[in-house]
């Protein structure tokens, strides 16, 4: 599948596509508003540099190929983030960098960014992969004894692109004192350690991989990936039987075709005869049994596919061509009926495969999320246990920055809740000891004890899940293309065959068989059949080249005709991140503001810290925080004594607010939520943050008008700022609903309202449901995994500019599948009425057929599906 | 010609043989992964200083020993 000089060409039209998105920049909303008085984004220098970094000057970064700022000379390495540099110098300082070359010719784009986070983490001694080395937490990943002291473990990788991936973790094995090997499997994304127990722990070789940007944990629900293994096992097997029926059964003919015009010895053509017919009986009963059953079952639903003229023609030829055999009389046709065996087994095992490629790529992300939980005894001892053992009545401890893992209510402590997941709320709840708490939610800010009230399926996210198992299930399935027109062709082929074998049992019953069979055999849908198959499964594979991955090809069918596309707000529009939109001083004050917000896990504090670095404002330790509660926060750095928060926090500490409330009313009515810092004893002033929308959202809902869609916000958060995106948007305020539940959602995508395909695009637990519900649903890349398990199409660059690329190829696929129809069809045509004619000899037909099936083939490869939608 | 019947017989049972083989591979897992193995004749051995290779047992040992 993968052709590296092609590839490599692939990798820098790509870098440019992504360049291009980038270049779109957007005038974010909440920028461009009265700003002439005191705060003004504009009056702080490093800004302008800021926002380079969404530009057309920005360069791919050197480990990822993110955008990045352009480094300070040509030709230096640039990052993305720290957590990129960090592995870049890792693989250098190992003498790892062919890596780079390697993976530039394997050719995948890039691969994944250094994980900042664990980093930090790691050097905090807050550590997420402790949980590795308690062997009763890791299910299937338990390490296991091979001798010579070693233990081997498997565990699932996130963050493998690439055969370059591979070979990076190979590779970097031997420089890590006890650990012996490791093992990738690019298939499932695994990969099998083998290490001293003695010398190195799991948790640590997962911190070294961390550091190169591969994530590994324990393997968690393999009874899906089992199965997919043994069905593509059995696939093969079949495809190796008929391929060696076909190839023998091909030669045999050939010595028979040559007899006929050679003059063979009565006996020879006996043999050859007789070993064609168990070679082609072989054949269909063997491998193509699958037709044969798919036949069976499409009988007994009553339901036209197109197996059945598949299995009519495979059974009637081999009964025909046995009879002709033993007899003498009539052709036999085995050549062809193997060979159309062996071809259609292979174009369902392309298709099967980059299904499964889609499906495999979602799974993934699921499997390294922690599903421990840490309870708290009645002797105040804490242990971790897994989530699945939690009991109603539990009381569990909830670290800042960790996943809620049960519904239940708060008894000890008191923090804020980013609940933006789970509600689509952009801001964080705070929570204080009596309030309830729910799984799927995090806990920012301090440590809290949780009374577990609901866990599992029991939770609110357990109930969400079953909605949106309901929704899947009751979704009407897409009749594709090829099965509705099958279902005609069945019964025309079959009628027609009747009507040859009735004007030619005049001339002999073996006459009448033989043309009817030629009929069946010509007419028989080969192209049409591998057409649809191969063209989905092209179009698939190409999406996925472009970090877009569809589960089932069903999805482009829905896809081609546009009709109303609904998007989730916070998240999936926006960034799901505060960031600062205003800021009335100097770099210096906010090196301070963000010195003492840097410890903190509250979204706006994350904002404020990435403003800072993004503007190069000089990193200081906060020497002492004082107070911390979820509206603010106070403390000392560089012995100035610094104060960030909420208006109502500042005032509770004293601050004056009177002479800067029109600035705070002024940030509000800007869309922003103001904040009020203060250093010292200076003037306290007043900045902004807000949730800023996605750099190619409003180019991306633009086109898609354009195309005809009709486009919509569903959201859980305030009407209010629903309504702002959608005004900067300029979508009408009759299709921007805010404040609704998730049910609600399911029942505005449920709705029968709406002409043409309903697509959801989302990313939070509470888009679950309607994501599944929808014709199509769409996933983005950093929400909850219940929406990746839900929608079928997932968007991996965390960026909305692959919808309008998936839409122009969906419509591209689609009228790639009709004209190859068109073609087949053409061909049917002919070659039907020439073999009602009696025209079509044996020999003619298995040489035409093959013909036919060449042209679908080379005009599918040949048609780009995205180069025609980039147009 | 006669020779055809034996060399007919002969033929299909080397194929069959074939066949065999590559089907107890594919039940083997050999083709479940078509990736990795194509990039993972790319490692090149270096020598490695560091380490004791020799007690590090065979992939194939330690499917054995499982």
């Amino acid at each position: 599948m993968r052709v590296s000089g092609q590839d490599a060409a692939n990798v820098s039209t790509e870098v440019e596509e992504r360049d291009l998105v980038d270049s779109v920049s957007v005038p974010a909303a909440f920028d461009d508003s009265g700003n002439e008085n005191g705060i003004s984004s504009g009056q702080l220098p490093p800004r302008d540099s800021v926002k380079v970094v969404g530009k057309a000057t920005s360069v791919p970064c050197s480990h990822c190929g993110l955008p990045s700022p352009p480094p300070a000379s040509v030709g230096d390495p640039t990052f993305c983030c720290n957590g990129c540099l960090g592995a870049y110098q890792l693989i250098h300082g190992w003498g790892l960098e062919d890596y780079y070359a390697l993976r530039d010719r394997l050719g995948t784009g890039g691969v994944s960014a250094g994980d900042s986070a664990v980093n930090r983490a790691v050097q905090s001694g807050d550590d997420p992969f402790d949980e590795l080395d308690q062997t009763e937490l890791l299910g299937e990943s338990a390490p296991r004894a091979v001798g010579g002291g070693l233990v081997a473990s498997s565990c699932s990788v996130r963050g493998l692109h690439c055969g370059a991936c591979a070979w990076l973790i190979e590779r970097s094995v031997p420089l890590v004192p006890g650990w012996h090997s490791a093992r990738v499997r690019m298939n499932d994304h695994s990969v099998e350690l083998i290490y001293d127990p003695k010398r190195i722990r799991l948790s640590e070789i997962a911190r070294w991989m961390a550091r190169l940007g591969y994530r590994i944990g324990p393997l968690i629900d393999n009874a899906r990936g089992a199965a997919a293994v043994s069905e593509n096992r059995r696939l093969l097997v079949r495809i190796a039987m008929a391929a060696f029926c076909a190839m023998n059964a091909m030669w045999i003919a050939v010595a028979l075709y040559a007899g006929h015009f050679s003059g063979i010895s009565v006996g020879h053509a006996n043999l050859f005869r007789l070993v064609g017919a168990g070679l082609g009986a072989a054949a269909v009963f063997g491998p193509g049994s699958l037709f044969i059953r798919g036949a069976i079952g499409a009988l007994l639903t009553r339901t036209p596919h197109m197996d059945l003229p598949l299995a009519l023609a495979l059974v009637v030829g081999a009964v025909a061509g046995i009879v002709g055999a033993f007899t003498g009389y009539g052709e036999v046709f085995f050549d062809s009926i193997t060979m159309l065996v062996f071809l259609l087994l292979v174009g369902r095992w392309v298709q099967f495969r980059q299904q499964r490629r889609a499906a495999e790529s979602v799974h993934l992300l699921m499997q390294v999320s922690p599903r421990t939980a840490q309870l708290v005894g009645p002797d105040g001892a804490v242990r971790k246990i897994a989530v699945a053992d939690l009991v109603v009545g539990d009381r569990i401890r909830v670290d800042a920055g960790q996943g809620i893992p049960a519904d239940g209510t708060v008894v000890a402590g008191q923090t804020a809740v980013d609940r933006s997941l789970l509600t689509g709320e952009s801001v964080p709840v705070e929570v204080v000891v009596g309030d309830v708490v729910e799984a799927g939610t995090a806990n920012l800010q301090s440590p809290i004890d949780v009374k577990v009230s609901a866990a599992g399926v029991q939770s609110r996210v357990g109930r969400l899940m079953r909605l949106v198992e309901d929704a899947a299930a009751n979704k009407a399935p897409v009749v594709q293309l090829a099965d509705r027109v099958g279902g005609w062709f069945v019964t025309v082929v079959i009628i027609l065959a009747f009507i040859t074998a009735m004007i030619w049992w005049s001339s002999g019953p073996a006459i009448a068989v033989t043309h009817s069979v030629a009929l069946l055999i010509v007419a028989c849908p080969c192209a049409l059949a591998l057409a649809t198959p191969l063209a989905l499964a092209v179009g698939i594979g190409r999406a996925a080249r472009r970090r877009i991955f569809v589960r089932g090809g069903d999805c482009f069918e829905r896809l081609a005709t546009p009709g109303t596309i609904w998007f989730d707000k916070t998240g999936t529009l926006t960034k799901g991140q505060l960031s600062v939109t205003h800021w009335p001083g100097d770099r210096d004050a906010l090196a301070l503001v963000a010195a003492i917000e840097r410890g903190s896990a509250h979204p706006v504090a994350k904002g404020i810290v990435a403003y800072a670095d993004q503007c190069n404002a000089e990193p200081f330790d906060a020497t002492q925080i004082d107070q911390l509660t979820g509206g603010g926060i106070s403390g000392v750095v560089n012995g100035r004594r610094v104060i960030v928060g909420k208006p109502a926090f500042a005032k509770t500490l004293g601050i004056d607010l009177m002479a800067i409330d029109d600035d705070v009313q002024r940030v509000a009515a800007d869309g922003a939520s103001p904040l009020i810092y203060a250093i010292d004893n200076e003037a306290p002033k007043v900045f902004g943050v807000a949730d800023g929308l996605r750099d190619d959202a409003s180019a991306t809902v633009q086109s898609l008008r354009n195309l005809g869609w009709r486009v919509g916000i569903l959201s859980g958060d305030h009407p209010l700022a629903v309504a702002r995106v959608a005004s900067s948007l300029k979508i009408e305020s009759a299709l921007a609903l805010g404040d609704l539940s998730p049910e609600e959602k399911l029942r505005r995508i449920e709705a029968k309202d709406q002409a043409g395909p309903v697509v959801m695009v989302g990313d939070g637990v509470n888009d679950s449901a309607a994501l599944a519900a929808a014709d199509v649903g769409v996933a983005i890349r950093g929400g909850a995994e219940t929406s990746l398990e839900a929608a079928p199409v997932f968007l991996a660059d965390a960026a909305l500019g692959g919808l309008v690329k998936l839409m122009l190829a969906s419509r591209g696929t689609v009228r790639l599948i009709h004209r190859t129809f068109a073609v087949s069809l053409a061909y049917n045509l002919v070659a039907v009425a020439l073999a009602m004619a009696g025209m079509v000899h044996p020999l003619t037909a298995a040489l035409i057929m093959p013909a036919s099936s060449l042209t679908v083939l080379t005009m599918i490869l040949a048609t780009g599906t995205f180069r025609e939608g980039d147009q | 010609m006669s020779v055809l019947y034996v060399a007919l017989p002969a033929a299909l049972l080397l194929g069959g043989a074939a066949m065999l083989a590559c089907v107890v591979c594919i039940r083997r897992g050999q083709f479940d992964d078509l990736e990795t193995p194509a990039v993972r004749m790319l490692i090149d051995e270096r020598p490695l200083a560091e380490r004791d290779r020799s007690n590090l047992p065979e992939t194939e040992t330690v499917t054995k020993l499982q």
